[in-house]
């Protein structure tokens, strides 16, 4: 049932797109983890590209507002975190081709 | 604090900026100032300030406005300074302007004017220095050393102005006739090479890198380029006002100053290259690709003024000089960098408040990088070619680059404020619900 949860709550943060790189922060990697603690209470840490960027507190905020629309969601907490930093290679591989990255770094 | 908030007045700066910019443009088109007129002309005197406070310094400072908080990760100390500061930049301007056209003789002779521009211009930069300044220094760390280099060197340049403005009313003695007599060069370095330059090259490090997705500049190699620029302007305000006091004439000041200011560009050239190789988006976006455009115009500045030195044509060719550095490197950076910030703060104020309730567009759909490069290249041609007619005294010719160059600017501010009206935004996603529209000249926030 958890585990359901915690997919459902996946799919739905897919509506949350990093802007500047312009697709979803779970295909891009963003989403480092996600727990729900009996009652359903929702705690997400995630991560953005750029520490200090006027984006991260939009982010933050979509990724609060996509999972308590899941049903089943309770109380929803949003950690950002730049420790792991992010970087290219959590990014879904089909993605990575069609931004361009490179293949190193 | 991890984000940093959306700058209210950065639209108002930027529009202000863009304003003042024409008005440059249309008087050089009308051939008001230089070449028409001699570099030290009331006329130039009034060309020069349009560009390096009204155009330069107000897009300079909007930006600042909103990216001081992002390169070090705290808030602005003070967001209700911008607007006044900006009401007394714009003031100060005005008094500057009518008082150096007074002393030209195109209008009465108030020179008092003069030094009441200076005092506005002072307080509208000192609100700009003391918010950006207090926030820069939380955490002067990498870039925002850059800024605070640079905010030291607009004290400085303001110094030197509000000199030259009470000697020419007659209010500051013998002294103040000697600094302005002698000492506008060191004015001009620490404005364009201390201001603008340090704070321009400070925030490229931190744009090029965010957007193109590439590692910090290494702080040991970005704090040379800092110390050699650094100690270029510091030399040049401190070595040219001992100068001035011991009346022993520049020419040495000068010639260090010129061989730092070598080596500070060439770390900076450095430094570039390796934010561009160690990028991990392989696709450039318009901004960064003209953005290298004013790159090349800043190497070009550096080659031209190393011959001109070497022929010992300098002084002959200062303004053509001038030109390159303000309009090439300075001015180029600016527009390329004010197009990408404009889509990137428009897009968080309309849909940023809107993610995670509907689908959302990215930042690229609200611009046409396709019709916008047509008139940037127009831009950068234009102000290649204008130079080369500046270096072969040919007027006319000039005249005609820059009305090619206003062309370009038409063209740039006209997809500037498309972006600002979602106007390339397909219609499904253009306004979801919950999202307004942002209004042209500042944020709603």
């Amino acid at each position: 049932m958890t585990n359901q949860l915690v997919d459902r709550i996946n799919d739905a943060l897919r509506v949350v797109i990093d802007p500047e790189l312009g697709h979803n922060i779970v295909d891009l990697g963003f989403v480092y983890d996600i727990s729900v603690v009996d009652g359903g209470a929702v705690r997400i840490t995630m991560t953005a590209t750029t520490p200090g960027c006027p984006a991260i507190h939009f982010l933050k905020e979509g990724v609060a507002n996509a999972a308590a629309r899941v049903p089943g969601a309770g109380p929803v907490d949003v950690v950002m975190t730049f420790d792991p930093p992010w970087t290219p290679s959590r990014i879904a591989p089909a993605v990575r081709a069609s931004l361009g990255f490179a293949a190193v770094n | 604090m991890i984000g940093a908030s959306i700058s209210r007045w950065t639209m108002s700066y930027f529009a202000t900026a863009l304003a003042w910019l024409f008005v440059a443009l249309a008087l050089m088109v009308a051939g008001f100032g230089y070449p028409a007129t001699h570099l030290a002309s009331p006329d130039t005197l009034v060309l020069v300030h349009v560009v390096c406070i009204g155009w330069l310094s107000v897009a300079m400072c909007g930006a600042l406005f909103q990216f001081v908080p992002v390169l070090v990760a705290k808030p602005l100390f003070s967001e209700k300074w911008a607007l006044p500061a900006l009401s007394l930049l714009t003031a100060g301007l005005a008094a500057l302007l009518v008082g150096f056209l007074g002393l030209g003789g195109r209008l009465p002779a108030w020179l008092w004017l003069l030094p009441i521009g200076a005092v506005l211009l002072i307080a509208g930069f000192g609100l700009v220095v003391v918010d950006l300044g207090l926030t820069a220094w939380l955490r002067p760390v990498g870039p925002a050393r850059f800024v605070l280099a640079g905010l030291a060197s607009l004290c400085a340049t303001a110094a030197f102005g509000a000199i030259f403005a009470f000697a020419d009313a007659g209010w500051a003695g013998s002294i103040g006739q000697s600094v302005l007599t002698t000492g506008v060069p060191l004015h001009a370095i620490a404005g364009l090479g201390g201001w603008l330059t340090l704070t321009a090259m400070g925030v490229s490090y931190r744009l090029l890198s965010m957007f193109m997705l590439s590692p910090d500049v290494d702080e040991r190699k970005s704090n040379m380029t800092l110390a050699a620029g650094a100690l270029a302007i510091g030399v040049a305000v401190v070595g040219g006002v001992v100068a001035i006091w011991f009346v022993s004439g520049l020419n040495v000041v000068l010639s260090i100053t010129a061989v730092l200011g070598l080596a500070t560009t060439a770390l900076y050239g450095r430094d570039v290259i390796g934010i561009f190789s160690g990028r991990k988006r392989r696709q450039l976006e318009l901004n960064t690709r003209m953005a290298a455009l004013s790159f090349a115009s800043l190497a070009g500045t550096a080659l031209v003024g190393v011959v001109l030195v070497l022929t010992g044509a300098f002084a002959a060719y200062l303004g053509a000089f001038a030109f390159l550095a303000i309009f090439g490197w300075l001015s180029g950076l600016v527009l390329a960098k004010l197009y990408k910030i404009v889509a990137f703060l428009t897009w968080l104020e309309t849909y940023g408040p809107v993610m995670g309730r509907a689908p959302t567009p990215r930042v690229q759909d609200l611009v046409s990088e396709a019709r916008a490069s047509k008139w940037f290249v127009i831009y950068y041609a234009a102000v290649w070619f204008g130079t080369l007619m500046l270096m072969a005294s040919q007027p006319s010719a000039f005249r005609a680059a820059v009305a090619m160059m206003t062309v370009g600017l038409i063209g740039i501010v006209r997809e500037v404020i498309r972006t600002r009206r979602l106007a390339d935004v397909a219609s499904p996603v253009r306004l979801p619900d919950g999202a307004c529209a942002p209004h042209l000249l500042f944020a709603r926030n």
